[in-house]
């Protein structure tokens, strides 16, 4: 992961170090951004660092935090369900089927799309571990409020 | 409004108080809205289509590089040396201490183009400082939180190359550009707050600072502010592109903090580039999931419908800018900048255009206005962060606060009717028009 | 999700040009005539100005089947459908006239039904004119002039070739970014139509215009076959008769916006140099040579012998 921001950063230096106008530098380090964000997205979500309003989840106690933190995780996993493993796997299909590759590179464009998927499956597994750590504290009477997600 | 509106608009307000992700509220309500709109199967594959193709910008690639190169800076020891070069410029004055707040919070905020890193760096320093001289605690935070905005609009600026991309190619250099004297602007405004308090208040001057004393702290400094200078110099000279100059600022700030001050280690890094990549991930899946939203609203003509409306509502230009800006304002409160420029851009971009205000004037005008809503209730990341530094609760904050909402306002309606502050500089530099 | 929907089928079309353009005019043209043919069952909704995305996602979107219809160049195209490379290829028309006609030759049409595989079905060919540089100092006279000039070509490897075959050297940069890339001096020069030269404003710093005219890429009217198999035939036949309309007005509209933008540039004080073409037709012989046996190359031969 740290290896990625790395890598674009030694990209863009290349492109004007070596001064070779070369196009395929500035594809690659857009489709190395678009893995980082969104690869990166599920790691942020597994740490809990995507940015909310936790003033009703810092509120409620037990059974009420309990329900609550389920529904959040719920949303989350069912978007990233539906539009990234869903809409995201047919896009990859799509792509992949139809052939379509970049206009530098000539890299598949189902290459770049893969990172959807993956990233929605993780972030369902994510979710569900949320819950599943979430259900053992309030049945240990561990009830404090959830935090931030 | 259309049911796809308001399916819209609800679930994404019932979503945001339940405390799902801001990024995942904006993502379920344009699927449900996707849905009600036109196939299941197609609607699914468009979002992701968007997701994945508002992040592949050259433009954004500089947002994960400044990310970088303010986290390198934050850990530095720049802002300590920051500190003492302002005590230096100010802190002889009356109320000196508080000017120096929102000097360093400007200086920082500026470099490292993070108004909570700049919070979180200069509070974490200031805020004791001033509690000491017997300033009030609520007012420090006050003070820092809204200064550290002002580096939003001093170049470099990830917000601004965001509204460079929103607004479908104004020129990143002339933006960076326009951005110094509304924020300064923003700055002055905000020491007039502090000059009326330590009035008030009688506050106690800092004292002057011994010539050796200036030259040593000033020297200390220059490296630090010499990277605005290699930054905007580099961009404005055409050595190299804004995204480059992110690259250029990695690599500055990594010399400056590891070889030269010394204050990070070579282990630390990696540990620096994994909250970096964080951060990033972060932003972009909030771009991701508003470029699907707004592909959404301009599917659904709002764009068009909502310029209809306020070109409608009134003929005075005057009005309409005021109304967009008190509309902004409302949404910044509630909504983190990054989707808020992203999907208000499109929607209000062509208004103001019509309105004969330069793409340049307005996004340095949305940026200000926005820019106040990350200091406000209920959603306000760089209120947060000072809250959380200075120990005191939001509800508290508010009565200092209210002081500080006027100066930036008064800044945001100087920098929204007078186009000089936003294109002076660009023009001079020929970087516009 | 308004009740108007059920009794309306309306044709969502997305483009990349500003509403200025003779093709946002043409495809309001379009609108009009499909929704008289269709005595108002049938209406266009347009979007214009890449609210909806760049020519590359756009096509996509078709395909997956949210959008029915765009307009691309056939250079980003040659990614989707390679036999559509050959409009880049320099001089494969004598001149105007038998571009038009290979146009609307049967190789034309055989040409919008190449992308069907996947699915996406040329509705028409949109006139965007003739390429030819222009150069920010150096005047162009002969392909010799352009040697050591860095020029910006779209991204397309045809496109890049087709410089490095004339002589200059490509580098491939954004549309958008062309303005100050010119203007900070990372390129020399460009190429592109005349209305493009004059509307983008890189007439205020390219001095030198040389009608050289080396390649005619048109644009191409798309629409998705998700689309296209929702219509009914009686439906699709409005729709071709509406384009094939518009495809008219269009060339009209552009024939007089070349002559005018051509006017304005020379009136702003760029020259206009009509070099002898010959000179540039000789070096890129080798280039269409290079094409022989391959698809590409058939279809050159048939292109060559249209109107003979
Ligand atoms: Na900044
Ligand atoms: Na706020």
């Amino acid at each position: 992961m740290a290896l990625l921001v790395v890598s674009v950063t030694w990209q863009i230096l290349s492109r004007y170090l070596l001064s070779e106008p070369s196009s395929w530098t500035e594809e690659l380090a857009r489709f190395l951004l678009v893995w980082i964000g969104i690869l990166g997205a599920s790691y942020a979500y597994k740490v809990k660092m995507h940015l909310g309003i936790d003033l009703l989840a810092q509120r409620l106690r037990g059974g009420k935090a309990f329900a609550l933190d389920v529904f959040v995780n719920a949303v989350v996993a069912g978007f990233a369900l539906a539009v990234m493993v869903v809409g995201g796997s047919k896009l990859v299909a799509m792509t992949w089927e139809l052939n379509q590759v970049s206009p530098a590179l000539g890299l598949p464009m189902a290459w770049v799309y893969t990172v959807v998927p993956l990233s929605g499956a993780l972030i369902t597994i994510y979710a569900a571990e949320n819950c599943l750590h979430g259900w053992r504290e309030y049945r240990d009477g561990n009830t404090h409020g959830r935090g931030s997600v | 409004m259309t049911m796809v509106e308001l399916a819209l608009v609800l679930t994404f307000v019932l979503l945001l108080t339940l405390g799902v992700p801001v990024a995942f509220c904006i993502g379920v309500a344009t699927m449900l809205a996707m849905l009600v709109s036109i196939d299941p199967g197609p609607a699914l594959t468009t979002i992701a289509q968007r997701m994945a193709g508002g992040i592949n910008s050259f433009a954004l690639l500089a947002i994960p590089l400044f990310i970088l190169s303010g986290l390198l800076m934050g850990q530095g020891g720049i802002a300590r040396r920051l500190i003492n070069f302002a005590k230096c410029l100010v802190g002889m004055v009356p109320g000196g201490l508080a000017f120096v707040n929102v000097i360093s919070c400007t200086l920082f905020g500026a470099i490292s183009g993070s108004a909570v890193a700049a919070t979180s760096a200069v509070g974490g320093f200031m805020v004791p400082a001033m509690d000491e001289e017997k300033y009030e605690r609520e007012f420090s935070a006050a003070i820092t939180a809204t200064s550290a905005t002002t580096g939003l609009l001093i170049p470099p600026s990830n917000i601004l190359i965001v509204y460079a991309v929103a607004s479908g190619g104004v020129s990143i250099a002339a933006l960076f550009l326009g951005g110094y004297l509304p924020g300064m602007l923003v700055a002055l405004c905000l020491m007039a707050v502090c000059a009326l308090y330590a009035k008030r208040r009688n506050m106690p001057a800092g004292g002057t600072v011994p010539a050796a004393e200036v030259l040593r702290h000033t020297l200390a400094a220059a490296p630090s502010l010499f990277l605005i200078v290699l930054v905007i110099g580099g961009i404005i000279g055409g050595i190299f592109t804004a995204t480059e100059a992110g690259a250029i600022a990695v690599l500055y700030a990594l010399g400056l903090s590891v070889l030269a001050y010394r204050e990070v280690a070579i282990t630390e890094l990696p540990g620096i580039l994994l909250k970096a990549t964080e951060t990033t991930a972060i932003v972009m899946l909030l771009v991701g999931t508003s470029m699907a939203m707004s592909w959404l609203l301009a599917f659904q003509n709002v764009p068009v419908l909502v310029a209809e409306a306020l070109l409608g509502f009134s003929d005075n230009p005057l009005m309409i800018l005021l109304m967009i800006n008190l509309v902004l304002l409302l949404v910044g409160s509630f909504m983190d900048m990054t989707p808020a420029v992203l999907i208000f851009t499109p929607i209000f971009l062509p208004v103001a255009v019509q309105l004969d205000m330069s793409p340049l004037h307005f996004g340095i005008m949305m940026v200000l206005n926005l820019s106040i809503g990350l200091c406000t209730p209920p959603v306000g990341s760089v209120l947060f962060v000072s809250c959380a530094i200075a120990r005191t609760s939001i509800a508290r904050i508010i009565k200092p606060l209210m002081p500080m909402y006027a100066a930036m306002f008064v800044a945001l309606l100087l920098v929204t009717y007078v186009p000089f502050f936003s294109e002076a500089l660009p023009r001079f530099f020929g970087l516009y028009e | 999700a308004c009740g108007v929907r059920d009794e309306v089928t309306v044709l969502h079309l997305a483009h990349t040009l500003d509403t200025g353009h003779t093709v946002h005019k043409a495809m309001v043209h379009l609108g009009e005539q499909l929704e008289r043919y269709s005595g108002g069952t049938m209406r266009v909704a347009l979007y214009p100005g890449g609210q909806l995305g760049n020519e590359r996602e756009l096509i996509e979107l078709l395909q997956i089947g949210s959008l029915a219809m765009t307009k691309v160049s056939a250079s980003p195209l040659e990614g989707f459908v390679p036999q559509m490379q050959v409009f880049n290829v320099p001089y494969v028309f004598r001149d105007q006239a038998h571009y038009q006609q290979v146009l609307d030759s049967a190789v034309g049409r055989e040409l919008l039904d190449a992308p069907l595989p996947v699915r996406l079905k040329g509705l028409g060919y949109y006139d965007a004119g003739s390429r030819s540089f222009y150069t920010v100092k150096q005047p162009v006279n002969t392909p010799d002039d352009l040697a050591g000039l860095k020029i910006r070509v779209q991204e397309s490897k045809t496109a890049l070739r087709m410089v490095g075959a004339l002589g200059g050297s490509a580098t491939p940069i954004a549309w958008g970014e062309l303005y100050t890339a010119l203007q900070q001096g990372v390129v020399d020069g460009a190429e592109n139509n005349p209305p493009s030269f004059f509307l983008s404003g890189h007439y205020e710093i390219c001095k030198y215009y040389t009608l050289d005219e080396h390649t005619a890429v048109p644009d191409l009217l798309l629409i998705g076959t998700v689309a296209w198999n929702s219509l009914t035939s009686e439906q699709q036949q409005w729709l071709q008769r509406a384009v094939d309309d518009s495809v008219t007005f269009q060339r009209q509209l552009w024939a007089q916006d070349s002559a005018a933008a051509l006017a304005a540039v020379e009136e702003a004080g760029v020259e206009i140099i009509r070099p002898d073409k010959a000179l540039f037709r000789e070096r890129v012989a080798a280039m269409q040579a290079g094409y022989r046996g391959t698809p590409v190359g058939d279809l050159i031969a048939r292109i060559a012998q249209v109107g003979r």
